[in-house]
């Protein structure tokens, strides 16, 4: 054989070596786009529905949350303050069912101060007794606020986890000495951490706690209205009633006439949940079709690039078979190629959504959870994916006749 | 000097239904291109045939039907006296794979893969374990003296090389017919001896050789010739 063609003939299959590795990138990376979207959406829905059941088990489904303004009917210029201390009194007497009723009142961007360590941007909330029980909020150590601080404006609060842990470190914080804002404080306790900082804006751990009275004197707001105020009711089967006497309650109170608008809104673990749907829901659709989509250009990528690989590999296909390669051993053969390489891109794509996920969650955009679920359902697609797209091809490599798949493509 | 009837073919023919246009289309009957037609023929256990003819003239044909590659249209093809128009496809497989070599003109190696590998790749679709077919090519690639080109691929290797990998790969299974076509159809002269030497080689283990040609030299090393023309046997002379 002449040394030209020789190289020649080496040249080419270098070629194909060559082209059946950016062949084989194309398949991988056509899948794993598909993977990645469809791990990004499982993870996402499960990261929401975990949040949901977190956010309904800290809002409490036995309790509602009462704001000042109409939410819904957000017009310019309506108060937002319109909650009293004569609200509180006449729900505490009189609304059947409620057994906690806090008013809650919030300054932002406080600093704090320890020795000479300070740490600002904390949320400021004042409220009153039971303030971390109407919450289902656990304290770590410590006492909860009681009516004689807030009868006395004393000037004690609750450390949230995270400036307890940034100005204490492993330290207790009770009956120790803050100041807040130039003003001392004395710790009597410490709230458990909720870790529900991603997402929502402003970290959940990042709070004080102090009596409504110690914050409208010393901080000098409004003594008359405040923002919110925490309901707790028995009997959560009847939450719907509940809320209805609530409104109507609140309405005559502020004298509403019947066309009036509420000058408050009622928020309800049921509306959390709604809220959550609906963001759910969105998500499923948007990455659903995307997932959709995108899996099925990687299946298409595949079934193309295989059906191009048995024709140039149909000498190899001819040769097993006058080997005494049965049929079903060469698709098992074709099949076996489309699985592994749909499953490098599996994992490939997991890696790819689960990275993509990650970095959302640090945006805020969305949260996501991670599960052994995902890992088999991501890597179970991919190999459906291959054999779905691969079955076509292979049972043509599997039907070709030795004679002429030996003779090569024309 | 030669065996009990280990081929015999009565009467067969082939007729390509879907002719292709151009040479061969004169032969063109009813229903499409005749390429084999009555032919009758015995060889025997450990015989060495020279199948001989010009190009068309269906020599690759009928080795394609005696290695059950291809299904006759007429005749009866008896393989060791069992009619082989009983076997399905994968019977026929498991026969090829068990009981016939095959060796090409241009070689048929898989260019990933490395020698040692092609000359394993008749022992996967068999039942033998893997320990063993690797032993098995071990010892045939270095009786072959390929012992040093074992782990490179069919593109490091010359023609002879490649076409005595070919061989072992042939022999793995200890078949007992070796169907060769045109197998020196590529090598210059020198390493076209060394191959018709070593089917002399094997046809002295008792192995029985049909050998496809054109090659008067190869044809010579056989012990018998058959030509081919026009479809039918035309005489060994």
């Amino acid at each position: 054989m002449g040394v030209q063609l020789f190289l020649r003939i080496a040249k080419m299959a270098c070629g194909a070596v060559f082209s059946a590795k950016v062949r084989s990138l194309f398949v991988v990376l056509g899948v794993s786009f598909g993977i990645a979207s469809l791990t990004l959406i499982v993870t996402a829905i499960d990261g929401a529905n975990r949040r949901a059941v977190e956010m309904v088990e800290m809002f409490g489904p036995d309790t509602v949350l009462v704001l000042g303004g109409n939410i819904k009917k957000r017009a310019a210029g309506m108060r937002t303050m319109t909650l009293t201390w004569d609200d509180v009194k006449r729900i505490r007497q009189s609304l059947p069912g409620a057994y906690l009723v806090v008013p809650m009142r919030s300054k932002s961007d406080l600093t704090l101060r320890r020795g000479n360590q300070t740490f600002s941007g904390t949320h400021g909330v004042g409220a009153t007794e039971n303030y971390a029980s109407c919450w289902n909020w656990p304290l770590s150590e410590g006492r909860d606020l009681n009516q004689e601080d807030v009868d006395r404006a004393a000037k004690i609060c609750l450390l949230g986890d995270k400036p307890a842990r940034e100005l204490f470190g492993a330290e207790s914080p009770v009956g120790q000495v803050v100041f807040v804002n130039k003003v001392p404080f004395q710790v009597v306790g410490r709230l458990s951490y909720r870790g529900m900082a991603s997402g929502g804006g402003h970290d959940l751990d990042n709070r004080l706690i102090m009596p409504l009275t110690t914050l409208t004197m010393r901080f000098n707001l409004d003594r008359k209205y405040f923002r919110a105020i925490r309901v707790k009711f028995h009997r959560p089967e009847y939450m719907a009633a509940h809320v209805e006497n609530l409104g109507d309650l609140l309405r005559s109170l502020h004298r509403l006439g019947p066309g009036d608008d509420d000058d408050f809104t009622v928020i309800t673990a049921d509306e959390v949940l709604k809220f959550l749907a609906m963001f759910k829901g969105g998500l499923l659709v948007f990455l659903g079709a995307t997932a959709a989509i995108a899996v099925l250009v990687g299946g298409f990528v595949l079934a193309n690039l295989f059906s191009i690989t048995v024709s140039e590999r149909s000498f190899e296909i001819g040769l097993k078979k006058a080997l005494g390669a049965p049929n079903s051993a060469i698709m098992l053969q074709f099949l076996a190629e489309a699985a592994l390489l749909t499953l490098i891109g599996g994992l490939l794509g997991l890696a790819m959504g689960l990275g993509l996920g990650q970095f959302l969650t640090g945006l805020g955009v969305l949260v996501i959870r991670f599960s052994w679920k995902v890992f088999f359902l991501s890597l179970a697609s991919a190999l459906a994916i291959g054999v779905v797209f691969g079955l076509k091809p292979a049972r043509r490599a599997a039907a070709m006749d030795p004679i002429l798949a030996l003779r090569g493509p024309e | 000097m030669s065996g009990p009837a280990q081929i015999r073919l009565e009467g067969l023919g082939k007729t390509f239904v879907h002719a292709p246009l151009g040479p061969g289309d004169e032969h063109r009957e009813d229903h499409g291109v005749v390429v084999l037609r009555d032919i009758n023929l015995t060889i025997s256990r450990g015989d060495f045939v020279a199948l001989q003819g010009t190009s068309g003239s269906g020599k690759s044909t009928l080795l394609h039907l005696i290695g059950l590659l291809d299904r006759p249209s007429q005749g009866r093809y008896l393989l060791e006296g069992r009619d082989t128009a009983e076997l399905d496809d994968d019977a026929a497989s498991a026969i090829r794979n068990q009981h016939i070599g095959f060796v090409f003109q241009s070689f048929y190696l898989i260019p990933y893969a490395t020698a040692l590998e092609n000359v394993m790749l008749p022992g996967m679709y068999s039942d033998r374990p893997q320990s063993e077919i690797r032993a098995r090519a071990v010892e045939l690639l270095e009786r072959l003296g390929l012992a040093d080109r074992m782990h490179f691929r069919p593109s490091r290797l010359s023609g002879g090389q490649q076409q005595r990998v070919a061989m072992a790969r042939a022999l793995l299974n200890d078949p007992d017919l070796i169907l060769a076509d045109e197998p020196t159809g590529q090598l210059d002269s020198t390493t076209s001896k060394e191959i018709i030497e070593l089917f002399r080689t094997v046809n002295q283990t008792g192995k029985t050789i049909l050998l496809v040609t054109h090659d008067e030299d190869v044809a010579l090393a056989a012990r018998r010739v058959i030509r081919l023309s026009d479809g039918r046997i035309v005489g060994p002379s």
